[in-house]
């Protein structure tokens, strides 16, 4: 049986500066997907491409991407339309940039079914109450009539899931979707998702940067950096043996309580992400990395290193543990 | 004992939010009577939700902001009335958005030169020795000094930020989440920065974070902050081992650390939103308290001194 989603190759570009560098990646129904990396590494960029949505002037280049088996790579916008919000859900970061402010809950929610389903107002409006319900909402009523602005920022995130929810997708893409809120309503939500994902069967995509929810909720990881995924595996592998020196580097600069003694410093990376320039070639973390050799400039290998688990580096068994 | 490097006492802070044009404006008590004092050279971490007062605070520790009641001692000295000029050479910030804190248009070496120019008696060839002696400590280049904050990075921006603050040689900073809008890789470098400077330099920092194992790693003793009171304040290891409030415990239980297999905790904390123009009688935190008796809603807990801090519940006395 065919992915959920398939991903092999995918390219994106914004006219001379290429975002995304040939990622592969698969989701399966029911699994949580982390694509972790940071600011830059064109993991957004990834999650847009899927959907159709980059912005003017990005191109999009793939061997395949497909979704429950059907090809999309020449689907029109209409075609696309209406498999967004419906099969193929997204939940952003910013909860109040992404609902229109001008509009009450209710009719944001209700119009996905309308627009997509054709579904009858008042059936719409039963079954956003649903919906509001099911994510953990009181009051589901009152919130319906109410504007984005007048709700918490935990609020409106449960709103943004319960909207994704409307059609029931197959698929929900949702791009750092705690990363705007407080640490315990970021607990609440995470645990929303995992409970829906049980009972619905979503495969989801998940865009984070922060290592902790990457190990918490998903099944499998792909760590990018500059456009690449440089390492992929099953969680519990992932962090059990980090191979490629920029996972090893990243998991040694997150502080974790009990861990690291207070007052010796963290692990850290040094040098910044760099700028990929057109016709680059070889390793892009090669100056950052205490690792780097000659070889390292030239055509990388991808390679297994475990089950399931995959790296892009010189070193055949990565760095030693 | 010496003189403690910031001392607080009884700091209450009101805002007025207007409801409308007929309504009366609703009273919003941001800070509810904060008192403590941060020893010289350690470093108070200040966690809470968003809402929950701790940049009120820090604004009014910095002298941006009037306090309602109450007094702040900064070095001993009281902060109102106080210069400008020489509270500057107390006490400075370094901010969350090096995005924004920083003037687009300015090259980097005079954005770190300005609280020096502002102080109006320092000589410019005094005001060229001390911004290069800023710039080295917090590792940037010279050449990084001619340029303008969108030529850099996040961090790099961070660095100039901490380098403005240390040019006055102050003997506190005020370090309102300073690596939140920062990558992982980045933040572990200005953390790292943060404590080399601490110990080669002798501050003494207010670090406001909503990070708990930020907090953690860098802070000597912390204070949980809950609709403007400081509800649990312990030295930094026995309130991680043992915290004894149950909003505590709770932020503690939503901190996911990256140690895969232990799925996503149920923290218990229900949906209620603290809401600080609407602060429940009683304790303040027993809407949402999953442990809560009859007392709870009835009576405002007593602070309860422990060995190595203090507590404001009922359950924890």
């Amino acid at each position: 049986m065919s992915a959920l989603l398939d991903i092999e190759d995918l390219r994106v570009t914004f006219g001379g500066t290429a975002a995304v560098r040939g990622i592969s990646l698969t989701v399966e129904k029911g699994e949580t997907h982390c694509l972790v990396g940071e600011s830059g590494c064109g993991k957004s960029v990834t999650s847009l491409a899927v959907m159709g949505l980059l912005a003017k002037g990005g191109k999009r280049d793939a061997a395949r991407l497909s979704f429950a088996g059907d090809d999309i790579r020449d689907y029109n916008e209409a075609q696309m339309s209406r498999l967004r919000g419906d099969r193929m859900a997204m939940i952003f970061q910013e909860p109040m940039t992404s609902l229109n402010p001008a509009y009450t809950v209710g009719s944001q929610m209700t119009e996905v079914l309308r627009r997509h389903r054709g579904t009858p107002r008042a059936q719409a409006v039963d079954r956003a109450v649903e919906l509001l319900t099911r994510v953990g909402i009181t009051a589901p009523g009152l919130r319906l009539g109410q504007f984005p602005h007048q709700l918490s920022g935990g609020l409106r995130q449960r709103v943004m899931i319960a909207m994704a929810l409307m059609c029931d997708p197959e698929l929900l893409i949702a791009d750092e979707p705690t990363t705007a809120l407080d640490v315990t309503v970021q607990a609440q939500i995470l645990r929303l998702l995992a409970e829906l994902q049980k009972d619905l069967g979503l495969g989801i995509l998940l865009i984070t940067h922060d290592l902790g929810i990457v190990a918490r909720v998903a099944d499998r990881v792909s760590v990018m950096y500059a456009g690449e995924v440089v390492e992929s595996a099953p969680t519990a592998e992932l962090f059990r043996a980090p191979r490629h020196p920029y996972t090893r580097g990243l998991l040694s600069c997150v502080p974790v309580p009990g861990k690291v003694k207070r007052d010796e410093p963290l692990g850290s990376i040094p040098g910044v992400v760099p700028r990929i320039p057109p016709g680059f070639t070889g390793c892009a973390f090669r100056d950052r990395c205490s690792f780097a050799e000659a070889a390292c400039a030239g055509t990388l290998p991808r390679r297994n290193v475990g089950p399931a688990h995959e790296m892009l580096c010189v070193l055949p068994e990565g760095v030693p543990a | 004992m010496s003189t403690p490097a910031i001392e607080v006492r009884g700091l209450r802070r009101e805002f007025r939010a207007s409801q409308g044009l007929f309504a009366p404006p609703r009273r919003v008590i941001a800070v509810d009577d904060v008192s403590f004092s941060v020893p010289a050279g350690s470093v108070l971490g200040v966690v809470g939700e968003s809402g929950c007062g701790k940049t009120t605070l820090a604004r009014m520790i910095l002298g941006l902001m009037e306090p309602s009641a109450g007094e702040v001692l900064v070095d001993g000295k009281r902060l109102d009335g106080m210069d400008r000029r020489a509270r500057a050479r107390l006490i400075q910030p370094v901010f969350q958005d090096p995005f924004s804190s920083l003037n687009p248009r300015r090259r980097v070496r005079d954005i770190i030169a300005m609280p020096l120019v502002a102080q109006g008696n320092v000589t410019t060839l005094e005001i060229d020795r001390r911004v290069a002696e800023s710039l080295e400590r917090v590792g940037l280049s010279t050449e990084q000094g001619t340029r303008f904050p969108s030529q850099l990075s996040g961090g790099q921006r961070q660095r100039v930020a901490i380098a403005r603050a240390l040019v006055l040689r102050p003997r506190i900073v005020v370090c309102d989440e300073p690596t939140s809008a920062l990558d992982v890789s980045v933040q572990a470098q200005i953390l790292n920065l943060l404590a080399e400077l601490r110990r080669d330099l002798g501050l003494t920092y207010l670090f406001i974070s909503h990070n708990l194992a930020v907090v953690e790693h860098v802070a000597s003793e912390v204070a949980v902050m809950y609709l403007g009171r400081i509800v649990e304040r312990r030295e930094s290891e026995a309130l991680f081992r043992d915290p004894r409030h149950p909003y505590t415990r709770a932020l503690l239980d939503s901190v996911l650390t990256p140690e895969p297999g232990l799925g996503v905790p149920d923290v218990g904390l229900g949906d209620i939103m603290p809401d600080p123009a609407n602060i429940p009688p009683g304790c303040r935190f027993h809407p949402r308290g999953p442990a809560c008796f009859a007392p709870c809603a009835a009576t405002a807990p007593r602070i309860t001194s422990l060995e190595d801090g203090l507590v404001e519940c009922h359950l924890a006395g």
